[in-house]
């Protein structure tokens, strides 16, 4: 290792000399070229960057070379670098490039997606224009005929680069954009040279840390921000079990397009935040030794792919591989927020954002005020001889009957939502209309319970999954999704009573969903729960064009903010472009998708959203592990979610939500009145605080900071712990205030 | 009991250690500890009906051991744990063995030099290692310093078999120190050797038994020899792995075996298990502590039994470059904690994944415990937290099903039992229930039986001397007379008089099409009654699954087949029948099943499995006496002989077979066809667009 450094500092005083002779004789050649000729101040450079701009707390020095940045505390002088410094030698042309470049690009070539175009090995027209705060390099690649522009600016907080649509130019007929990465090994590490971790947007949070990983891993972390889209089928290989069940569950999506890096050691950090673009964009976190030795984070925008094209219903007859047309369109930005001292670490990060997101209007404060999610399922459907008859699971009455029943248990703050109180059941999809299902009692039942629950300070909320369509119930031969290689895209609930299931097409949501607005309206409801449309995105093809996850987002954003104009409007697991229009979030995750490259899971998403937004956790009914859930809810400061139905859910064996395998009142009556009474506790000591700081004291042993000075230290462990002179039980959690 | 106390002792030693361990916050060297995370793989049971379905998570990816204090692992290929203290490792690619204790620390090596390519590995209680060695054609016998006491090699028994090579694969031992060795390309079984006289080969063990499907056996029978030299020679399969418990029970697996992949063999070698759902590609398997067994696949999953084959739980999963927890790549041996842990050992990834039950599993073993003991009551508990947490799950039904029998509480008892679809229980609980009531209602039935008597004689007596019937006489009469009620009514004359009745239908016009509508439509209902609505215990067809359509549709392809078939085989058979005599005689032979329907199908209702009979043997009169029917009236109506007839049936079933053969031809033919001009279409519609 001592030797690894000492080559690396022989390595960086080499660069520096050379380059500063190569700086000097550039001074001329960039005058020449670009309109504002500046000092170039060689006086003050890293690692061969020279000096550009500074803001309040940063520097920024560039390298004309790869337009590689490195930015650095003025108070610290610790740097963060966007190019490697060292090269371990191991590393070929291409990799080099990649680990240099500002930008990093695949290429599509007829059938090859994978060639790669970038600053270092490639011919690249390059002309920059220094700005007061940055600078602006227009780069235009010959062998490609394909070009485009970098802005990079200082701001107080850290640094933005955006490569603007307009910009991007293709003019060959051989070779087009793929992907770009930008600034692929920002904050890059080589091993273990760093103390720090990455963090990591799957699930609620998660971080790798910057340690030696032997070489363990293949491959790191590749997220598609928002989900991935079933408009371009993703191939995967998959082994089933008997065949036919895929077993592994779906990794968690990307709720929010943010990542990040911490020296911990150099109390340095960034939070990397895709402010543009980010619909169609991946978030890589790769630890050493996955194909090179060193930790890198960034954002990649897809801007076209390739495609499986059936030429006939058969799929083993016939198929070609081709790419998109048309690239899709947007702004390339990402920002960079710096972090130092205190604030260098995953809360600082969290706090950042909420600072960022409440500053561009992106989250709103709501009432946070602590309630228990019971959520009630009304009507299902089961075969019958010739069509289906109705399970009634929950009518109005029944629900009537447990709120009375849970308020003698105290609990009174209650936040529900009735799925399954259309005609037809749960999925009779979509929704348009205000019409109720007879089994529940019936328009007139509902509103009754309804204005009751008002009056008792109970939110009853109706759901409605905007996105889907149920062909055997519905007409769904029109507006529905195709992918883009024209197929309809079907989705399979590998179900008895509905096997299929289909989107409707964004426009037609919300044409739908403003009809049955407008309709429950009328009968003066205004209390939404909204799925589906805020948790997908998806590339499509309708009549004969083709709209993008960008077009997708444009419409759902407008459906989403005109629903929250005229209903109280609550969203299922909504992403971040969504979070300013609900009043809370439904469905958090509290955990990861446990990938074995991941070291510890994080509550990042609770730690930006608490005190803010209400946060309701998942189900508490299909967790195997309960306590270990309660207190990770205690941690992230959820409130708890129970799916509720009078009957046993031995009723809906013979239904599409045969899943439900337990949801009856009677069994989880104890829990809930628990769960309420310690919860909502916990939620007053806390209420309107934010969580300032959440650290890992030692392995299953977390502290949270709350901003009113509330500490909750959480134990997971089999022992008994102790941390700032408290002793917290094994499994519980300890208020200190 | 000292050793009892020993072993407790040390345990609670190691417990300890841990919590030091945990609470001082020293990440041990070779275990790596993931973060608190969920399961990123589902689990799934099966129902009574074999249908797979999803449950809650079983078990939790608890740990990863990825190395042996600072030893790295080549391809292990077996492992062993020994009561929780040790673990020994079979590091094939560094041909040794590697002992590491329960925190991953190394504790020591040995059979370097010795092995040369191990494949399975073996501890008992005492510490002593056998390993079985392929490539040295032995298994060697260390003892707990790892010192080599023993070497069997290649039996020189006339019974092993001279030519037979000794190439082992896997090796266990029971207490008393008998070896059962899998040998490759020994398909004789298991080697049994006895330690006596520096090993004795006792025989084979557990032999599979070959399969000859009927299918087979006529193939045969058409092969010429050099045919069937090339075809697949019938021989039994090796086992593939095995494990043994603390009875000496002995557990094998074998691909490609079908309900006998899994096998729990007794001392004699006996088979006391038969599975339905079994894995494909079993790598391992490994007896539980709760008389529950698990196997494991070579792709990562894992399945977990009860002692009679009952499937509880699949789960896990391959990884495919997911790189998530949990999941395997190439897994080679399984092994059960003394705490239900799993221990899962992928030679690939070279290390051992560590799985823990969760708190739905720990009652389910509890549950399962109790029941195997006969101690129903106190199941009760267990099974009850179990179904809290899932409704569905057909183990705990059927279990709880059964308690709740024991206990005379027959009503629960029967929803239970039909939920797990437990025929068995369901029935007895039926029985009691049917019981109760008749001992309640019996004196109500007869006085009804006898008060409906006594009405029917007074209404007769009171006709005779006023006529007070008349009206509802004539007009039944009147309804007799409409010709279509006549022609239905006809059946009734057809069932007893099949000649005459074909004699009415060919010359004397007494059936219409419409009438034999009538009767089909009427057949059609009954037979869909009676698949869907009949008693649990008849019932072939799932609860709650209806597919009405298709039925019809089978109906009446049936229909057109046969009376097709039969009667382009009449007119060339110089049969005199008309296409529809035929169809009318066809149709009126089965009046039996629309007379004798309504009584199985109310019968069904009202019978456990004792009486089941009735209904079997009612089904077997009635079509008996259809296929009388068919047969004299296909005779009937072409005015064939005896023999004449068998002709026309024999060719009936073939020309039916044919025409579905030739449908299947056209309809595999044109969808290519199809396919092909679709295809073509489409590439062009995109070469051109793009």
């Amino acid at each position: 290792m001592a030797h690894n450094r000492r080559n690396k500092v022989i390595a960086r005083i080499l660069t520096i000399v050379i380059v500063t002779l190569l700086q000097f004789s550039g001074i001329f050649a960039d005058c020449g070229f670009s309109g504002t000729c500046r000092t170039v101040r060689a006086a003050e450079e890293i690692d061969g960057h020279a000096y550009v701009a500074e803001s309040d707390a940063y520097r920024l020095y560039m390298k004309e070379e790869d337009l590689s940045l490195v930015v650095e505390n003025k108070e610290t002088g610790a740097y963060m670098e966007s190019a490697i410094s060292y090269d371990d030698g191991k590393n070929n042309d291409s990799w080099l490039g990649a680990m240099k470049s500002a930008i990093v690009m695949t290429m599509i070539n007829g059938n090859d997606d994978t060639q790669q175009a970038d600053l270092i090995n490639d011919n690249v027209n390059k002309n920059i224009t220094f700005t007061d705060n940055g600078f602006s390099a227009e780069l235009y690649w010959t062998k490609y005929q394909f070009g485009l522009t970098l802005e990079v600016s200082i701001t107080n907080d850290g640094v933005v680069a955006n490569i603007p649509d307009a910009s991007i130019h293709e003019d060959g007929t051989n070779y087009y954009i793929g992907t770009i990465a930008l600034y692929p090994y920002m904050g890059n590490s080589y091993l273990d040279e760093k103390e720090g971790y990455i963090f990591v947007p799957d699930g609620n949070g998660a971080l790798i840390y910057l340690d030696d990983k032997e070489g363990r891993f293949k491959s790191g972390f590749s997220g598609m921000i928002y989900g991935g889209d079933i408009g371009l089928d993703e191939s995967d290989v998959t082994t089933l079990l008997m065949d036919r069940y895929n077993t592994i569950s779906d990794a968690e999506k990307v709720i929010a397009p943010v990542f990040g890096i911490a020296h911990t050691d150099d109390q340095l950090a960034f939070l990397g935040i895709v402010e543009d673009g980010e619909a169609r964009a991946t978030i890589e976190c790769i630890p050493n030794g996955v194909s090179v030795d060193y930790n890198r984070a960034f954002a990649k925008f897809i801007l076209r792919k390739t495609y499986t094209q059936p030429t006939s219903n058969n799929s083993t007859a016939g198929s070609l591989h081709i790419f998109e047309a048309e690239r899709s369109h947007s702004d390339l930005r990402v920002r960079y927020m710096f972090l130092s001292g205190d604030d260098a670490d995953y809360s600082g990060m969290a706090s950042a954002y909420r600072t960022y997101l409440q500053k561009e209007g992106h989250l709103q404060q709501a009432d946070t005020s602590y309630n228990t999610r019971i959520d009630f399922l009304g009507e299902e459907r089961e075969s019958f001889v010739l069509g289906t008859s109705s399970v009634v699971m929950t009518d109005t009455d029944a629900i009537r009957e447990i709120y009375e029943d849970l308020k003698s248990e105290e609990v009174t703050d209650i936040l529900s939502v009735y799925k399954g109180w259309q005609k037809g059941g749960l999925y009779s999809l979509p929704i348009d209309s205000f019409k109720v299902s007879s089994g529940i009692g019936g328009a007139g039942a509902l509103l009754d319970l309804m204005s009751d629950c008002k009056d008792q300070g109970i939110d009853l909320y109706l759901y409605n999954n905007a996105l889907l369509i149920n062909p055997d119930e519905k007409n769904a031969t029109f507006n529905v999704v195709k992918k883009i290689n024209k197929r309809r895209y079907e989705m399979e609930t590998y179900m008895d009573v509905y096997e299929t299931l289909l989107y409707l097409t964004p426009q037609r949501s919300e044409e739908l969903l403003n009809r049955y607005i407008k309709a429950s309206s009328k009968k003066g409801v205004s209390n939404l729960a909204l799925a589906g449309v805020s948790q997908n995105l998806f590339s499509y093809t309708y009549r004969e064009d083709t709209y993008s996850r960008f077009d997708t987002q444009d419409t759902y954003s407008g459906l989403v903010s005109e629903a929250a104009g005229s209903t109280e409007l609550i969203l299922e697991q909504p992403f971040a472009y969504l979070w300013e229009d609900t009043k809370a979030f439904l469905d958090m995750p509290l955990y990861t998708s446990s990938y074995i490259f991941e070291d510890e899971s994080i509550p990042f998403l609770s730690l930006v959203l608490k005190g803010s937004l209400p946060i309701y956790a998942e189900y508490v009914n299909f967790e195997a592990n309960k306590q270990e859930f309660f207190l990770k809810m205690v941690e992230s400061g959820s409130y708890p979610s129970f799916y509720i139905t009078k009957e046993s859910s031995a009723e809906l064996i013979y239904t599409n939500s045969c899943d439900i395998y337990s949801s009856e009142y009677s069994s989880y009556k104890e829990t809930i009145a628990q769960y309420n009474r310690e919860l909502s506790e916990l939620s007053h000591i806390t209420d309107g605080a934010v969580i300032e700081q959440h650290e890992i004291l030692e392995k299953d042993l977390v502290k949270v900071t709350y901003s009113n000075g509330t500490k909750i230290y959480i134990n997971y462990g089999s022992g008994e712990k102790e941390a700032d002179g408290i002793s917290i039980p094994s499994m519980s959690y300890e208020v200190s205030r | 009991m000292g050793e009892h106390k020993v072993k407790k002792a040390l345990k609670r030693k190691l417990r300890s250690a841990l919590l030091l361990m945990l609470i001082t916050g020293i990440l041990v060297s070779g275990i790596k500890l993931p973060a608190k995370a969920d399961t990123p793989y589902k689990t799934y049971t099966v129902d009574g009906y074999g249908s797979v379905t999803e449950t809650q998570t079983a078990y939790l990816p608890y740990e990863t051991l990825t190395k042996v204090g600072e030893e790295t692992l080549v391809t292990p290929t077996d492992f062993t744990l020994v009561n929780d203290e040790y673990i020994y490792i079979l590091d094939s690619g560094n041909a040794r063995v590697v002992v590491s204790d329960m925190n991953g620390e190394l504790v020591m090596t040995f059979g370097e030099g010795t092995l040369v390519s191990p494949r399975g590995i073996y501890v008992s209680k005492d510490r002593t290692t056998y390993v079985a060695d392929r490539d040295a054609g032995a298994v060697f016998v260390f003892d707990a310093e790892g010192n080599l006491t023993q070497t069997y090699t290649k039996p020189t028994e006339a019974m092993y078999g001279e030519t037979q090579e000794f190439l082992p694969l896997k090796v266990v031992a029971n207490a008393s120190g008998t070896l059962y060795v899998v040998c490759e390309s020994n398909t004789n079984g298991i080697v049994q050797i006895s330690p006596v006289d520096g090993g004795t080969f006792l025989g084979y063990f557990g032999t599979n038994a070959t399969k000859a499907t009927i299918w087979t056996i006529i193939w045969r029978a058409l092969l010429t020899d050099a045919q069937r030299a090339k075809m697949q020679s019938n021989i039994p399969a090796t086992p593939d792995n095995m494990a043994i418990d603390d009875k000496g029970v002995i557990y094998t697996i074998t691909r490609g075996e079908h309900n006998d992949t899994l096998k729990r063999l007794n001392i004699a070698g006996v088979n006391m298990i038969e599975t339905t759902e079994y894995p494909d590609i079993p790598a391992a398997v490994a007896a539980g502590n709760h008389d529950n067994v698990f196997v494991a696949t070579q792709t990562g999953f894992i399945y977990e039994y009860n002692n009679e084959g009952d499937l509880l739980f699949m789960f896990g999963g391959s990884d495919d470059g997911k790189q998530r927890i949990g999941l395997s790549t190439k897994v080679e041996a399984i092994q059960i904690g003394l705490d239900d842990k799993i221990y899962l050992l992928d030679s690939e990834k070279a290390q051992i994944q560590i799985y823990e039950p969760t708190e739905f599993t720990a009652y389910l073993h509890n549950a399962l415990y109790l029941f195997s003991k006969g101690r129903y009551e106190e199941s009760k508990e267990p099974l009850g937290k179990v179904l809290e947490m899932n409704n569905l799950f057909t183990y705990a039904n059927m279990a709880m099903g059964k308690a709740l029998y024991k206990e005379g509480n027959y009503e629960e008892a029967l929803r239970y039992a039909r939920i797990a679809k437990d025929k068995e229980s369901y029935s007895d609980a039926f029985w009691e229930i049917r019981n109760v009531w008749l001992r309640n209602n019996l004196s109500l039935i007869v006085m009804l039986i006898l008060g409906l008597v006594i009405l029917w004689k007074v209404l007769a007596f009171l006709h005779r001397k006023k006529q007070i019937l008349a009206g509802p006489q004539a007009v039944l009469t009147r309804a007799g007379d409409v010709k279509l009620i006549k022609q239905v009514r006809y059946m009734f004359y057809f069932v007893r008089h099949p000649i005459d009745g074909c004699y009415g239908i060919k010359k004397e016009g007494r059936v219409s099409v419409l009438s034999a509508n009538v009767i089909l439509v009427l057949g059609a209902f009954l037979y869909i009654l009676n698949k869907y609505m009949c008693g649990f215990l008849n019932k072939t067809v799932r609860d709650g699954s209806y597919d009405v359509l298709t039925d019809i549709g089978m109906i009446l392809i049936a229909l057109v087949l046969v009376v097709g078939c039969n009667y382009l085989m009449c007119t060339i058979n110089d049969g005199e029948g008309k296409l529809k005599d035929i169809y009318c005689s066809l149709i009126y032979s089965f009046s039996p099943y629309v007379m004798l329907m309504p009584f199985i199908f109310l019968l069904s209702h009202a019978v456990s499995n004792n009486e089941i009979f009735f209904v079997q043997f009612g089904n077997f009169c009635m079509w008996v006496w259809i296929a009388v029917l068919v047969f004299i009236s296909i005779q009937e109506i072409n005015a064939y002989t005896v023999k004449e007839t068998i002709k026309i049936i024999g060719l009936t079933i073939f020309t039916i077979l044919i025409v579905c053969l030739l449908a299947f031809i056209i309809y595999v033919l044109w969808s290519q066809v199809f396919d092909f001009i679709q295809s073509i279409f489409g590439e062009v519609v995109y070469r051109i667009g793009s």
